[in-house]
């Protein structure tokens, strides 16, 4: 999917763990887990906005668009 | 789920077997008529259904052939789609119906339906064709009765498995929603 999802890389900056990040936006690891290892399909607003609170951060910084055809053409 | 739905998936899966039974039965029978009435055809008349189709294989043994396997190939594709339904009710589960397995099978049970329409519309076209050529087929008629109902069936079961596939995208979507 050309949507990358920069959790991890948030997390590291902000020196905070999954389990931490759960209990601040009362979301579930498993949820979560999706949602670090790019399997997930859609994101609520809610659950961005909660996000973004816990990290202090912009959606931008957790969302990045990659084109896929641009990729593998390279 | 409440008990009436339990009652009757249970009730449904009694009746495919019995179904099933009944089928392959008759397709045991219907092969085993075909090597008797190649190898010998004095006891064909003793057999089941009395299915005798001796004086076409005196005329020609092409067209017993072509109609012989007209008669077992529909006879196998309802055994197994029986069997396909019998699957279905085995791994239904109420609680959770919007399953993978349970959305292929629905898919498989309408390719055999169809398959099964199409070769009898088929079959009874091929009979109707060499019947100008003299050859009695009053016998044949009940083989491929309900052509145009598989037909329809298939179709119906189609559309069924076709939007049971999308509620089983939706659902995967739904769940990798955070």
């Amino acid at each position: 999917m050309p949507i990358i999802v920069n959790l991890d890389v948030m997390m590291a900056k902000r020196k905070m763990s999954l389990n931490e990040l759960s209990g601040r936006v009362d979301l579930t690891l498993s949820n979560l887990s999706i949602l670090k290892t790019g399997k997930a399909k859609a994101i609520r607003f809610s659950t961005l906005e909660a996000i973004c609170k816990a990290l202090d951060c912009q959606p931008g910084d957790l969302l990045e668009y990659v084109d896929d055809s641009k990729n593998s053409k390279n | 789920m409440t008990k009436l739905d339990k009652f009757a998936i249970t009730l449904l899966y009694v009746i495919a077997w019995l179904i099933f039974v009944g089928l392959s039965i008759e397709a045991g029978g219907l092969i085993v008529n075909f090597f008797f009435s190649v190898f010998k055809p004095q006891v064909v008349e003793r057999l089941y259904q009395k299915l005798d189709l001796s004086v076409m294989y005196a005329q020609s043994k092409a067209v017993f052939f072509g109609v012989y396997s007209f008669i077992i190939f529909i006879a196998v594709l309802k055994a197994v789609l029986f069997y396909r339904v019998i699957q279905l009710v085995h791994h239904l589960n109420l609680n959770k119906p919007f399953s993978r397995l349970v959305s292929r099978k629905v898919l498989q049970i309408s390719y055999y339906t169809f398959s099964i329409g199409i070769i009898s519309l088929i079959a009874r076209q091929f009979v109707k064709n060499v019947s100008h050529h003299g050859y009695t087929i009053d016998i044949l008629g009940e083989f491929w009765v309900d052509s145009q109902a598989f037909i329809l069936m298939a179709t119906v079961i189609y559309i069924i498995a076709v939007i049971f596939k999308r509620g089983i995208e939706m659902q995967e979507e739904n769940e990798l929603t955070v």
